[in-house]
């Protein structure tokens, strides 16, 4: 119980913190991703800011990051281990929406279509980018790409 | 880590005309010319999912084949069944829920036309248990059906164009639409599901004419929401005054669920309809202490104005997301050398019940699944004896070998038949247990409101599943076929005495209503969570149809029977490491013949 509300003590300062941490390049125009998953039309891809994950690699917000996946419902739909449920697994590193740290970031910042909602208003930027690292920490199911139930 | 929760979600089902035997009390769907034919989703309005057609016998069964299939071109679950009304089929798809109008007077079946709504892709996201739509129902020369982002339309049967639209559920709000209407007189009933969402549960009445909605019932809450009058309202067990509201902890009956996404049933000499409610919300029951009422319950309510005639809980402060959303079948039985006018109802929760149907009283409720989270059902009072080591809650910890699982011991999306020729129910089964760890869960709009960790395993004897035959005047099964995956297809059963049912591994079979014995099986193209149907084609003979398409809570439990986005690749589930290995989505329409 104590951990639930030291959880939700830092989820309100992240939350509270959104207007520092802004939202991406607010000031700058609209945010530049590498879009792995977009073609280009021609050989110029859009200008835009690059945005990079502060928390990159730290264990500590990852663990954080994986309080605030179940706090925020986000299991509920992606499942517990983030393995998939009605939403597509995040553990396979595989992505609907390309996996470079900023198309993560704005699939949860802005939401996606089919129902993934927007929590950028919710979490602010440092949230979002607590939950990337979080779902950079996962292990890939050994199962990832072939599936086998040879009997042999 | 007591704030991890992981969702195990649960579960998303259908509604009645006795012929000849037992009872007329339900009422006839229509002229005796009209047997032939299968207007609405449970066959008739006493939801018995019973045929009169008996072409198809025990002798000739064996011979049953194909005659037709054809691709929905959707991937999600294929629950419901399709309708057959004067020579032409109609049926409605899984989200983006196109209905189509086969001619079957014409080699092929080709189509009359298509309708294709407009139906948000948000809708998807915030569906429990993947997109699926359980029918619709026919009625005046029109097709009425829910679209899954809260929309029911009215299409006209000849030309296809839609008559009116009308929304009725808010997606935003956790609400979807996946039931199939009953059509009742001049109203069409709906209800939405998210019981996973933290909803405010309701029923609502609307205008068959025009789609405007006539009346709004809540589920749970004061009385003045649930259409509650005390000069009407005749409970068997009383709960006292607003106890929609006073049986929770503070106000949290505002986000308390109780979703309907089975079907409808309706009896015309009482003039009363009846349906289940969905589970509580949120899954962990210490954040919403008290009995819950009326959540995983079944009311009766006239149709005209939704009145509240009585209402019963079969599992009161639901723990285990034992939703009583399965159909709710009208039978006449002869019990203690007395003639009843019963309700029959497999429950979630492993009872199955039969009721007056007239007051709500229980007159009996005997196990039909295995069965660890209560003893017994006190038909005094009405209410469950609970095994105390099996009641979960965020102070209890992990609660090993609760049975069955929340996927019920029988799920509401695979709906019972009953025969008026054997007297006997069909039902699939589940044999699925679970162990429960609740957790503290936040309530975010437009974000899911669960609370729980619930890992499943085989129950005793290590098959998931099975098809019963079940005599509800002794509550003993008469006969078993066991199923190596958990049984999630409606039953169909017929006066020839066979009763059809699908498997989740994909196949359809025909067996002896009076002994089981398996009379025909056909592998079909995916597995089956739709229900059988039966009519008589324009050529005169008795065809029988059912969706293939495996989905529904599948879609979500065995993730690995989707191959259906390179971007999302699940791992197999360790209850059920095989079920990939049989099957894969894909939705299709299968008629069989002899």
């Amino acid at each position: 119980m104590n951990r639930w509300i030291a959880l939700f003590a830092s989820l309100a300062v992240v939350s509270c913190g959104r207007q520092d941490a802004a939202p991406p390049a607010a000031n700058s125009g609209p945010p530049a991703v590498r879009y792995e998953a977009h073609i280009v039309a021609g050989t110029t891809a859009p200008n835009g800011v690059e945005l990079t994950n502060p928390h990159n690699g730290d264990q500590a917000v990852a663990q954080k990051g994986a309080l605030m996946f179940a706090a925020m419902n986000c299991d509920g739909c992606h499942g517990g281990d983030a393995s998939g449920w009605v939403g597509p697994s995040l553990s396979d590193q595989r992505w609907r929406y390309g996996g470079a740290d900023s198309e993560v970031f704005n699939s949860i910042y802005y939401g996606r279509p089919k129902g993934m909602p927007a929590f950028g208003g919710t979490l602010g930027a440092d949230g979002v980018w607590t939950l990337v690292t979080y779902l950079r920490s996962l292990p890939v199911p050994t199962t990832v790409p072939t599936e086998s139930w040879d009997d042999h | 880590m007591l704030l991890f929760s992981r969702a195990a979600l649960l579960a998303c089902l259908g509604a009645g005309t006795l012929l000849g035997g037992l009872s007329q009390a339900a009422g006839r769907s229509g002229p005796a010319a009209a047997d032939g034919e299968w207007t609405m989703p449970a066959k008739d309005f006493a939801s018995t999912r019973f045929s009169a057609l008996s072409d198809i016998t025990p002798q000739k069964a064996p011979s049953l084949h194909p005659v037709w299939t054809f691709s929905t071109g959707v991937l999600g679950g294929h629950e419901g069944q399709p309708l057959v009304v004067g020579g032409v089929m109609y049926v409605v798809t899984p989200w983006p829920n196109v209905l189509y109008a086969f001619d079957l007077s014409k080699e092929g079946y080709p189509l009359k036309w298509k309708y294709r709504p407009d139906v948000s892709p948000n809708a998807i996201g915030v569906s429990c248990c993947d997109t699926v739509n359980r029918g619709a129902f026919y009625a005046d020369g029109k097709v009425f059906y829910n679209l899954l982002d809260g929309h029911t339309v009215a299409i006209d049967a000849a030309s296809g164009k839609e008559l009116w639209n009308t929304l009725i559920a808010d997606v935003a709000n956790g609400e979807t639409v996946s039931m199939a209407p009953l059509v009742v007189k001049d109203r069409v009933l709906v209800g939405a599901s998210g019981g996973e969402f933290g909803i405010y549960g309701w029923l609502k009445g609307l205008d068959v004419k025009t789609g405007k909605v006539v009346w709004t019932a809540r589920n749970i809450g004061p009385d003045a929401d649930m259409l509650i009058r005390p000069d009407t309202f005749k409970p068997a067990y009383d709960a006292g005054v607003d106890a929609g509201a006073k049986s929770w902890a503070d106000d949290t009956w505002r986000t308390g669920g109780a979703p309907v996404w089975g079907g409808v049933s309706y009896d015309p000499e009482l003039d009363l309809i009846y349906y289940g409610t969905g589970n509580p919300s949120p899954y962990n029951p210490e954040q919403r202490v008290g009995d819950n009422k009326w959540t995983a319950s079944v009311l009766a309510r006239k149709p005209a104005d939704g009145a509240l005639v009585w209402a019963y809980q079969f599992t009161p402060h639901d723990n285990w997301d034992y939703d009583a959303t399965g159909s709710m079948v009208l039978a006449d039985l002869a019990i203690g050398g007395k003639s009843i006018k019963a309700l029959v109802h497999f429950d979630k929760n492993g009872f199955a019940y039969t009721l007056d149907r007239a007051t709500g009283k229980l007159i009996s409720a005997e196990a039909f699944a295995h069965v660890t989270w209560a003893k017994s059902v006190d038909l005094a009072t009405g209410r469950p004896v609970l095994d105390p080591d099996k009641q979960t809650g965020l102070s209890k910890g992990n609660v090993k070998g609760v049975c069955p699982s929340l996927e019920g011991g029988v799920s509401p999306s695979s709906p019972p038949a009953f025969s008026p020729r054997t007297h006997l129910f069909y039902t699939s089964t589940n044999n699925l247990c679970m162990d429960y760890a609740a957790a503290r869960s936040t309530h975010l709009k437009g974000t899911p409101f669960i609370g729980a960790n619930s890992p499943y395993m085989a129950g005793p004897g290590g098959n998931l599943g099975a098809f019963i035959a079940w005599d509800a005047t002794t509550g003993k099964k008469v006969w078993e076929n066991k199923e190596e995956f958990p049984s999630w297809s409606g039953a169909l059963v017929t006066a020839g005495d066979v009763v059809f049912y699908g498997t989740l591994d994909g196949w359809f079979k025909s067996a002896d209503a009076k002994t089981g014995k398996v009379l025909s099986k056909f592998k079909v193209g995916s597995g089956v969570v739709g229900n059988p149907m039966t009519y008589r084609g324009p050529d005169g003979r008795q065809y029988v149809a059912v969706y293939a398409g495996i989905g529904g809570d599948w879609a979500l439990l065995a993730g690995d029977v989707r191959s259906d986005d390179p971007a999302d690749t699940r791992p197999q589930a360790d209850f059920i490491k095989n079920i990939a290995r049989h099957t894969s989505q894909g939705g299709m329409i299968w008629i069989f013949g002899l």
